[in-house]
């Protein structure tokens, strides 16, 4: 057999087959399954991906045919982009909790012959559009729950299929590495479609080359070797777990773990302590959240502790993480409390092994930076897009800051454009959206630069800086620069705000929408004696109502100390009565706002903030993950908020 | 398959109940009440509140012993179970309220359902701490066992939280699990949708079918939400202050006269 | 208004550094009757966690436990106070006076608990006072009223650790007692009938439905709040006599649970060796300043300032109720 050399296999099957080779007995992937970590070696995951590979080919699958991908992160559903690739197919892994509607978009774009589902709910959602994707030939679920009533032909489950492709395997014995080999880096390796705050999901086609070249960049830059341990929770349908729990993962070797459950995230990092993790910027809040609330809790010496070692961390863990010269009582003071509240902390959360935590896709709160940076979680941000393989800019190390997202990564250029627009050149270039050649023409111009749609800016440092997505960025009446952004993002620093909406284009003053956090305004209740039934009830409480304002007016006055910013301080505010929603179209999966959908839907609520009314009546639909819509009517407050003058502080 | 396909008439009866009768001093709560459960089927009782269908599930599980009638479980007839006795011979049930060890654990309130399968428990207070070695083996099996549970549930997340701790939905997750763990032949289930959210009562829909599957579970269950009764039960039976006003396929007793009186409230 | 806060303030606390082996010697003695607090503090909580009974009679289970091992031992026949039975050796008559408590258990299982089964609180608590009367009695009847020596062999002495004296007993005690502790803390934590236990504590009828028998539950629980009490009647016997003023530790046991929380066995423990030091230090260094006779009522002042301020006790179940 033709074998490339060690280190230059250039797709990802090959990959797997050299991994089997030179560390096949190493753990390649870890699920919790019965509450017990179960491993699965790189030989195991090489014979399991051949099984898979051969038993869809068995079904018929052709080279180049689409095969879409559905569920949690399982070491299975991993396993079968490598089954699928190795036999030529085209993964197209979608967003488990899109409702059927938004999968039949994606399934039929994509020409999907062929589905692999996690669970039963997976099946259900497309048995009840397979009308709509009569292209759909057959459907392979791994997990058997609920399946025993499914009784039609084209439907198989995971083993059933595995056994087909060792039969096949038998019949055909050189199939299998014959369509290996007969990969090639330059080709279509993936299609992912991304969610998009408009428009219908565009499928970003990746190749070999692109993802391997990126991930082999980021090995090197970040010195990522085969012992590393990465929790796989994000969703297979992101580009940034894609790259690295599969391209990363083939490149450097490493373990890949899957949690047992997508609820149970916080027990499965404390287990894994993985020492490389990505998260969005919410997760990263959410811990903050977490330990705001247990601290809150606590007896109150060790809320001084705490206290007194948080304060000593911000003031001196950051230089000490980036290496700078720290008087000696504080270091030693930082060691004291590494030992006694820092280390814990990390433990609790996961993080006592992490040596890089990323975080992108949404601007952070400056606290919670610089909260995991004093206490010695490297946490840096990236800026990428699924059009890049996932990154464009990353931080170095001992040079993260907060309001930049780094320089440009190796091998990838950058400019501005004369209207603001950031274009980058990469590696990690896509080959174009799949069929949609305008898009792809809007997007890719004929030199290979990429139009991200941010404004941007490269500081003298050569770091970029990204402001906002352009449109966003509005003026008031009075002329003032208004980025809705920037203010929800320092509102959505308290443990209280999980969302908020801020208004202000074209208008007098600023207005903001406000959705709690149950679980630490709950919290909150449970202290002070507060009954409720629910998210609606809670919210509005009019104690409720006192704790937000209050966080407001904080806001406010922070505002108030940069003169361009003092127009924007928040007048008046409601907390609305039901959560923002993916499932509604309030938010995109990755939580971003739809700022349009949102100022339609409550356009009523947002006209009333403009009025001098105190409450509105309003009543709202909620969509269920089945696709059912429901109806509620609530009563909604409305309070003015106190401003500060400008210039003070 | 469609319920009537699944509910042969030439099934094995796994339990039925014969003209009981059931009084509290003067206030009669089951009046000459007979009808069977099928093997493997699920059974539904409805009707208005006050009805009696909760004192049926406690007359079945021995929580209540009637004043007349009788219970032919597996063929043995008995004038009247105790709960102990009715758990040992397969049936387990939830509440309407749920009935959670509330300080406890998840794990360990789905671990005390495996009680009954635990060898002789009675003489479990020296084993389980001497004879180290058996017992953790016993411990462990058991443990695997619940694991299933947890994992058939989707409960993974909470499974060390107290009970007590969790909100209503769950709970009764939780309390189905418990119930799941006895293994038993016949699960009695009062009103396991109440008060649930639209998501939560198709999770547990779907959860109730999946054990009725997977398992052969019989089930018996009390509902209020007639949507969840058409869409789940096989048969149906209808009480009216106490006694039987209907039997039959969801279809037939949808149409029933009697039925739609005793719910819009007519008076005979 | 000086000389006031010299007197009581300072004066104790410069009397506790000017002696510090003194006052090492009376936070041991403290602790020796705090061990004792504890251990009749620790079933109450047993029994009040498994069947929501406040045991009133706790105190007087220890003494009717101490007085039938004296008896056992001294072979006293029963009713007569005769000496004509043989004296039976400590280990042996430990093991009777356990299967006494055993059917103890039974009988109150019998005669008590499974009529008033679903009862309200206060009446079982009412009961369990009745209970308190019956065995006190009853231990007058067979036993006779004086006061009687108890050696099951402790050894006494002391040894000097710096210039502290150390009592060997205290230390018997105490390691006897927190072996007790330990083993009951992995019963009712790690063995599928401790488990049972706490389920029956929660919800009898859910007890019921997963096919736990209450009246085996209810049988263990209050053999093992036997066991408990025989221990705490040992120690307390051995070192003071066994006589009826046993009974009223019970009382002493009150404000040791409001302190620890009445559902909290590491609360029992912590409690009762708090009550047992504050009041022989507040005795020794402030007890002249009032004439003595702090030890009777410290414990029920601390109790108060509790309830005031934190009525779930140090490590009671914090009182949330979800609407």
């Amino acid at each position: 057999m033709n074998e490339p050399r060690h280190g230059q296999a250039d797709t990802f099957p090959k990959l797997l087959l050299e991994n089997a080779r030179i560390r096949g007995s190493r753990p390649a992937y870890r699920q919790k399954y019965l509450g017990i970590w179960q491993t699965h070696t790189w030989q195991e995951a090489a014979d399991i991906a051949r099984e898979i590979g051969l038993g869809l080919a068995s079904l018929g699958m052709k080279r180049g045919d689409k095969v879409a991908l559905i569920g949690q992160n399982t070491t299975l559903m991993y396993i079968s982009f490598d089954a699928i690739q190795s036999v030529g197919g085209i993964p197209v892994p979608l967003y488990a909790d899109s409702v059927a509607e938004e999968m039949t978009y994606v399934l039929d774009h994509a020409g999907v012959r062929f589905a692999v589902c996690q669970d039963q709910e997976q099946i259900d959602k497309i048995e009840t559009m397979r009308d709509r994707v009569p292209q759909i030939e057959h459907l392979v679920y791994e997990e058997h729950k609920g399946m025993r009533r499914y009784e039609q032909p084209d439907m198989h489950s995971i083993d059933a299929l595995r056994e087909a492709g060792r039969e096949f395997d038998r019949a055909n014995p050189g199939f299998f590495d014959e369509q290996v080999a007969l990969g090639t880096g330059s080709e279509l390796a993936i299609i992912v479609y991304t969610s998009g705050t408009t428009g219908n999901p565009k499928g970003v086609m990746l190749s070999y080359d692109a993802l391997c070249r990126s991930a082999r960049l980021a090995r090197d830059l970040e010195g990522l070797g085969e012992n590393e341990e990465v929790l796989a929770y994000l969703p297979l349908a992101w580009v940034g777990d894609h790259f690295i729990s599969h391209a990363q993962h083939h490149v450097t070797g490493f373990t890949v773990n899957c949690p047992e459950s997508p609820d149970t995230l916080v027990a499965d990092l404390r287990d894994i302590g993985p020492t490389l993790f990505i998260a969005p910027p919410a997760i990263f809040e959410n811990f903050l959240t977490q330990i705001g609330i247990r601290i809150a809790d606590a007896a109150r010496i060790k809320q001084a502790l705490y206290n007194r070692a948080i304060a000593l961390a911000r003031r001196v863990g950051e230089p000490i993480l980036n290496g700078e010269a720290v008087g000696l009582v504080d270091r030693l003071m930082y060691r004291f409390y590494e030992f006694c509240i820092y280390g814990p902390l990390k433990n609790t959360l996961g993080f006592s092994r992490t040596t890089v935590a990323y975080t992108g896709g949404a601007p952070l709160g400056e606290e919670v930076f610089s909260f995991y940076r004093s206490i010695g979680v490297n946490l840096k941000q990236l800026y990428g897009q699924t059009e890049s393989c996932a990154y464009v800019c990353l931080q170095r190390n001992g040079d993260a800051r907060l309001d930049t997202v780094g320089p440009p990564a190796p091998e990838v250029e950058v400019r501005i454009t004369e209207a603001g627009e950031l274009l980058y050149r990469s590696p990690g270039n896509f080959l174009g959206y799949y069929r949609n050649d305008e898009a792809t023409s809007e997007t890719l111009d004929a030199d290979g630069w990429v139009h991200t749609g941010d404004a941007g800016i490269l500081t003298d440092s050569g770091h970029v800086k990204i402001i906002d997505r352009a449109k966003d960025v509005g003026t008031m009446t009075d002329g003032t620069v208004f980025a809705p952004q920037y203010i929800e993002n320092k509102l959505k620093f308290y443990p209280f705000i999980r969302e908020a909406v801020a208004h202000g284009t074209g208008r007098d003053y600023a207005t903001a929408f406000i959705n709690i956090d149950l679980e630490a305004v709950g919290n909150f209740a449970e202290r002070e004696g507060l009954g409720y039934s629910g998210y609606m009830d809670l919210s509005q409480q009019d104690q409720v109502y006192d704790l937000i304002q209050g966080n407001i007016e904080e806001v406010n006055r922070d505002l108030a100390r940069d003169s361009t910013l003092a127009s924007s301080q928040i007048r008046r505010f409601l907390i609305l009565h039901k959560e923002l929603d993916a499932d509604d179209g309030e938010l995109t999966r990755t939580r971003k706002l739809r700022r349009r959908i949102i100022g339609d839907r409550y356009n009523d609520l947002i006209e009333a903030l403009y009025s001098n009314r105190d409450h509105i009546q309003v009543n709202s639909r909620v969509t269920f993950e089945d696709g059912r819509v429901g109806e509620f009517n609530a009563d909604v407050k409305i309070r003015n908020v106190a401003t500060a003058p400008a210039g003070s502080s | 398959m469609s319920a009537a396909e699944r509910t042969g008439s030439d099934r094995e009866v796994m339990l039925s109940v014969e003209n009981i009768t059931l009084s509290f001093g003067a206030v009669r709560a089951i009046r000459d009440v007979s009808f069977d459960i099928l093997k493997g089927e699920i059974r539904a009782i409805i009707g208005p509140n006050g009805a009696g269908k909760t004192s049926m599930l406690n007359v079945i599980n021995g929580f209540y012993h009637p004043q007349q009638g009788q219970i032919l479980f597996r063929g043995a007839v008995r004038r009247q179970m105790r709960p102990h006795e009715a758990a040992a011979g397969g049936i387990a049930r939830t509440f309407q309220n749920v009935a959670l060890f509330k300080g406890m654990t998840t794990l360990d309130n789905i671990m005390t359902g495996r009680n009954l399968k635990m060898k002789s428990w009675r003489t479990s207070l020296l084993p389980a701490m001497i004879y180290y070695g058996p017992t953790q083996r016993e411990e462990i099996a058991n443990r695997e066992h619940v694991e299933r549970v947890i994992d058939f549930l989707e409960i993974e997340a909470i499974r060390k939280v107290p009970v007590g701790r969790l909100p209503y939905g769950l709970q009764k997750r939780v309390e189905l699990g418990r119930a799941l763990a006895a293994e038993p032949d016949l699960l009695l289930l009062d009103e396991p949708m109440a008060g649930m959210n639209l998501e939560e009562k198709q999770d547990m829909c779907r959860f109730v079918l999946d054990v009725n599957d997977e398992f052969g579970t019989t089930i018996a269950l009390i509902e209020h939400d007639m949507g969840v009764v058409m869409d789940l039960s096989d048969r149906v039976v209808v009480l009216d202050h106490g006694e039987k006003i209907a039997d039959g396929t969801p279809d037939e007793v949808k149409n029933d006269q009697n039925v739609i009186d005793a719910y819009l409230g007519v008076s005979h | 208004m000086m000389d006031f806060i010299d007197l009581v303030v300072f004066g104790p606390i410069l009397d506790m550094a000017e002696y510090p082996a003194f006052f090492l010697e009376v936070v041991f003695g403290g602790l020796m009757s705090g061990v004792m607090y504890s251990l009749v503090a620790l079933g109450f909580v047993l029994i009040f966690k498994a069947s929501g009974v406040f045991n009133f009679a706790q105190g007087v289970f220890a003494l009717f436990a101490a007085l039938t091992l004296v008896g056992l031992m001294t072979g006293t026949v029963p009713f007569s106070l005769d000496k004509a039975l043989p004296e039976l050796p400590a280990w042996v008559a430990i093991v009777l006076t356990l299967l006494v408590m055993v059917l103890l258990a039974i009988a109150v299982e019998r005669i008590m608990l499974r009529p008033l089964v679903n009862q309200d609180q206060i009446i079982m608590f009412m009961s369990t006072i009745g209970l308190a009367f019956v065995l006190e009695g009853l231990g007058d009847t067979i036993w006779g009223s004086e006061v009687k020596a108890l050696d099951v062999g402790i050894p006494t002495g002391f040894f000097m650790l710096g210039e502290i004296q150390i009592q060997v007993f205290d230390l018997v005690a105490a390691a006897v007692a927190t072996i007790l502790v330990v083993v009951l803390a992995l019963f009712f934590q790690w063995t599928r009938t401790g488990r049972a236990l706490r389920a029956v504590a929660d919800d009898h009828q859910a007890a019921l439905s997963v096919g736990i028998p209450l009246k085996n539950i209810w049988i263990i629980v209050w053999s093992v709040a036997g066991l408990v009490a025989l221990v705490a009647g040992i120690m307390w016997g051995s070192k003071s006599g066994v006589q009826f003023s046993l009974s009223l530790i019970a009382l002493k046991a009150l404000p040791v649970l409001i302190l620890g929380g009445f559902t909290s066995v590491p609360g029992a423990i912590v409690g009762g060796l708090i009550i047992g030091v504050g009041e022989k230090v507040a005795e020794v260094y402030w007890g002249p300043l009032v004439n003595g006779a702090i030890e009777n009522w410290f414990a029920y002042v601390v109790a108060l300032v509790f309830l005031l301020f934190r009525p779930q006790g140090l490590f009671g179940e914090k009182i949330i109720e979800r609407v």
